[in-house]
């Protein structure tokens, strides 16, 4: 019989009150008085009689109200049948799901979890097999299934709490393919968690089978987490210093609980301490720290924000990497609107624009060199680069955007650099005298366009096009003209991208430099056509890299050895390896290239998912509801049933009631007994 | 009275003595029972009237100062009342045990408490019939004296009301005095446990019969005294004197009662061959079964002298 509050059961120590009472005062009672003496004679009382209780009808009531008391306040639940240990001796199959993503580091979680675990173990018959099953954002068993208690025991005790997110999916997938392969005739399923609401990803397939016995034990308790955490770190360049780079590093600090006042926050680069801040938070609120510009490492350094240690440790710190911001080099062959092409672009943080502006009558192929993305911009095909260049340009991972302008015609180019034109231009359409096109279609899902999906990104279809080329072309469209044709395409050529706009960025076929639009779509389409993926100075853990992405091998062994933050090696990317890392640990790890030991390491930092650090929970009652939905489930239940009301909850919870009901009729009881005991003792004027 | 009346009544009379010691006023409690008693007898109280004078007695608080003789006053400056055979039938005194053995009860009411309401009833019937009430405490010696008077009854029963159960007791020396106190001829009931062996009660009442009083004699005892009903050893206490004695209830318990019901018998056959009127009452018995059997037994006993 479980109870809620068993610290209360210590109560039934109280039994030795009644107890000492009776048998004290059976040594220490009073002598009797009695009129005469006259006809009594002396006979000691023998020793035996005196161990005797005295009233054990009394001492009985009096221990059962004690009794009773004790229970009542330890909040006895009876379920509607117990999950484990029924009385139905039939073999089971019993998976035990056991949370140990991040959150359950959390006050005593853990420490209860693995009690439940323990508990379902006890309770194992001759005949049961158990799979202990713990998971976070995956699940693996820790054992097979099996009836050996010691062995899970093992397996238990060797478990602890990982730094990852939680996600219910993969764990209930995997229960539900052990179940469905036993052959033993009942089935039961323990998830053991906190049920935090970030984990929540079940579908509408993840329903046991019928007869499936399902308990959902919530560990989270009843006190509210108190937490204090650094959630993010964003690094900018101090675009007033004129002389060396510097940083700016500011940082997100959350608090889940009380207000804290003067708590201390330490930017370290590379093991130092470099600047320390202090700040005061709000209750459940957050606070933003800046610290002093610091010097811009010439290669990337560890670092991290730190806050003092609180009851959650795990998050008081956040790794980050240090390191100059990245630049991405672009040769602008501009026309008339090569000024509003470069000043978009040279506003560009993230990464930084590096612009080369030329004409196309004065640009060379030595111009290309350290480039990764050209713009022909309303130009004529750039003659001193010549066709074969420029192909192979794009052919090795370049990229290229063309806008249509006047000068642009396809005949001007020749025949090898066709392949860069999607397909055939059309002659300017004039439609000033009609206010102009817009842009009936765009593909927002499109990564280039994707930037301009949000609902404060910017109004493309704002923007009116007075002169503008179609373009015609079936594939890679992006973006058409209200008449049909294609305003924007993609196609690729080689490993390179080539888009095509049917129109210019000079303000003069269009409003379309005026439209607040402008500069996040110069900057995507540039990112976009240049291939350029943000170098993340650190991820959430969970996430799985892969090193070559990040920088290319130097030598020929394409393996990479990865040293986590807590020493564990690694090998990926060679056969017979795994092709990324997968991210298990918050801090820093370090890459080497196989081969070459010698070699500077490439760092990637890692931190807790911040979907982890949200502590909410759902209600036990929404997976079991979730999971026997399925006609025919049958839900028993340990924490909360898929068909029990509240009503029937308290229903479970309430024998207190009727506990304090008997120690109520126990005291009356006792009162008749213990006035018939005062009546039967003389009584004397 | 009829003998089948008599027994007819006999089987009405419930009045239970612990709900009686709860009304608390004893005087309520004897009119209550009195009249109650009197009117299942139905049968006038009212005998017969003189005018004829008496004696002289002196004065106590409480008498009515207009039957105070003055001349006698003039004369000798003491306050004397003149009575009259008019008023009284006959001087008729509670003898009350008040030592500590009286205070005993085992879950109901004391046998104090019982023979102050079986005092209190007597006096207020016997006050009905115009008899001249009076009464005694007493333990080892006199407590306290109420001269039997007519007009005495408000003091007998505040005497009652006052009396508590302490010290030892013996019935020799206080009976003595009062029968030294008492010239005139009159009925005496003594209320007492009589812890005391027979031969030295009836001695101890000597002198009063000697004195051609007459005597009637309720011994009082609680149930518990005459069953023994204890289970756990322990040790008794002698409430008068204190002695302390271990027992085992449980092996003591028969000889206990073979010795009370030889002290009883004893009791019963030396008083009776002493013409004294004696009544064993248990404290659990109803009240007016109790009046009931007295007044049955007086008029016997008349009948028989």
């Amino acid at each position: 019989m479980p109870v809620l509050a068993p610290l209360f059961l210590l109560g039934l120590a109280a039994i030795a009150v009644p107890l000492l009472v009776h048998l004290v005062q059976r040594e220490k009672r009073d002598p009797m008085a009695f009129p005469s003496l006259m006809f009594l004679e002396k006979t000691p009382a023998p020793f035996t009689s005196r161990r005797n209780l005295r009233d054990p009808w009394l001492f009985l009531l009096r221990a059962l109200a004690v009794i009773a008391l004790a229970l009542a306040f330890a909040r006895p639940v009876f379920g509607p049948r117990p999950v484990i240990g029924g009385v139905d001796q039939r073999r089971r199959e019993i998976i035990v799901l056991l949370d140990r993503s991040f959150s359950m580091r959390v006050g005593d979680r853990w420490v209860r979890a693995k009690a439940v675990v323990d508990s379902v173990i006890r309770t194992l018959a001759p005949g049961d097999r158990m799979t202990l099953v713990p998971f976070d954002r995956r699940a693996n068993a820790v054992t097979a299934a099996t009836s050996d208690a010691a062995q899970l025991r093992a397996g238990l005790d060797s478990l602890q709490p990982s730094d990852e997110s939680t996600r219910l999916a993969p764990a209930i997938t995997l229960a539900q393919q052990r179940l469905s392969a036993s052959d033993a005739p009942r089935k039961a399923l323990v998830v053991v968690s906190d049920f935090q609401r970030s984990a929540w990803d079940l579908s509408d397939d993840s329903r046991m089978a019928p007869g499936t016995e399902l308990a959902a034990v919530d560990v989270s308790g009843a006190v509210p987490v108190s937490d204090r955490a650094v959630r993010s770190v964003d690094v900018r360049r101090d675009r007033n210093d004129d002389g060396p780079a510097q940083a700016i590093v500011s940082a997100r600090i959350a608090n889940i609980g009380a207000a804290a006042r003067g708590v201390v926050v330490q930017l370290e680069v590379g093991g130092r301490v470099l600047t320390t801040r202090t700040i005061d938070l709000p209750r459940d609120g957050g606070a933003a720290v800046s610290f002093a510009a610091v010097p811009m490492p010439p290669t990337p350094l560890p670092a991290r924000v730190v806050l003092a240690a609180d009851a959650v440790p795990g998050d008081d710190a956040f790794h980050f990497l240090l390191q100059q911001a990245p630049v991405l080099s672009a040769l602008v062959i501009e026309g008339r609107s090569g000024a509003f092409l470069s000043r978009a672009l040279a506003i560009g943080d993230a990464p930084h624009f590096e612009i080369m502006s030329r004409t196309p009558s004065r640009v060379s192929a030595s111009d290309l060199n350290g480039r990764r993305l050209i713009l022909l911009a309303d130009g004529s095909f750039p003659t001193g680069i010549g066709a074969a260049r420029l192909l192979r340009f794009v052919d090795e991972g370049g990229g290229l955007i063309v806008s249509m302008g006047d000068q642009m015609r396809s005949a001007s180019w020749p025949a090898a650099a066709r392949v860069l034109i999607p397909g055939q231009i059309r002659a300017p359409t004039d439609r000033s005298t009609a206010n102009g096109a817009v842009l009936g279609a765009m593909d927002q899902r499109h990564p280039a366009l994707a930037l301009l999906a949000g609902a404060r990104a910017g109004d493309l279809s704002a923007a009116r096009f007075y002169r503008f080329r179609g373009i015609d072309t079936t594939a890679g469209v992006l973006a058409r003209f209200d008449d049909g044709t294609a305003a924007l395409t993609e196609h690729a050529v080689g490993r390179g991208r080539v888009l095509t706009f049917g129109s210019t960025f000079d303000g003069v076929w269009n409003d379309l430099p005026r439209q607040p639009a402008f500069l996040p779509l110069v900057q995507q389409l540039a990112r976009y056509a240049a291939s350029w993926r943000d170098d993340p100075r650190a991820f959430e853990i969970g996430a799985s890299i892969r090193p070559s992405d990040l920088a290319p091998a130097s030598g020929t062994d394409p393996r990479w050895v990865a040293t986590a933050p807590s020493g564990r090696r690694v090998t990926v990317g060679g056969d017979g390896t795994p092709a990324a890392l997968e991210l298990t640990e918050a801090g820093v790890f370090e890459l080497r290239p196989g081969g070459t030991p010698g070699a500077r390491p490439l760092l990637v930092a890692a931190n807790v998912a911040p979907a982890e650090l949200d502590f909410a929970s759902f209600d036990a009652l929404r997976l079991t509801t979730a999971l026997t939905a399925a006609p025919g489930a049958q839900a028993v239940l340990q924490s909360a049933s898929a068909t029990e009301t509240l009503a029937d909850r308290e229903a479970r919870q309430s024998t207190w009631w009727y506990l304090l009901l008997a120690v109520a009729l126990l005291l009356i009881a006792e009162s008749v007994v213990a006035r018939r005991a005062v009546t039967r003792t003389p009584v004397v004027e | 009275m009829p003998r089948a009346a008599v027994a007819h009544m006999s089987e009405r009379l419930t009045l239970d003595p612990a709900a009686l010691s709860r009304i608390g006023n004893l005087e309520l409690v004897a009119r209550w029972v009195v009249e109650g008693f009197i009117s299942g007898l139905h049968r006038s109280p009212h005998l017969g009237f003189s005018t004829d004078f008496a004696e002289h007695r002196p004065y106590v608080p409480g008498d009515d100062i207009r039957h105070v003789d003055w001349r006698v006053y003039a004369r000798t400056e003491r306050t004397y009342l003149k009575t009259y055979e008019a008023d009284t039938n006959t001087n008729f005194t509670v003898l009350l045990d008040v030592s500590a053995s009286m205070g005993y009860a085992h879950g109901g009411i004391t046998k104090l408490g019982y023979a102050k309401l079986v005092a209190a009833t007597l006096a207020w019937f016997s006050r009905r019939q115009r008899d001249r009430v009076g009464l005694v405490t007493f333990a080892d010696d006199v407590r306290e004296i109420v001269p039997p008077s007519a007009r005495h009854l408000p003091n007998v029963l505040h005497a009652l009301e006052r009396a508590t159960a302490s010290g030892t007791g013996a019935l020799a020396r206080p009976l003595a005095k009062i029968a030294q106190s008492q010239p005139r001829r009159g009925l005496f009931l003594l209320l007492s446990d009589l812890y005391e062996p027979a031969a030295d009660v009836l001695r101890a009442l000597g002198p009063l019969t000697g004195a051609g009083h007459d005597v009637i004699v309720i011994q009082l005892l609680d149930a518990a005294e005459r069953t023994f009903p204890f289970a756990d050893s322990t040790t008794f206490r002698d409430l008068e004197t204190g002695e302390r004695l271990p027992v085992s209830p449980g092996k003591v318990r028969e000889r206990y009662k073979a010795a009370m019901e030889s002290h009883l018998t004893s009791m019963r056959s030396k008083l009776g061959g002493g013409r004294i009127d004696y009544s064993l009452v248990d404290t659990s018995q109803p009240l007016d079964r109790v009046l009931f059997d007295v007044l049955l037994r007086r008029e016997f006993l008349r009948t028989a002298v």
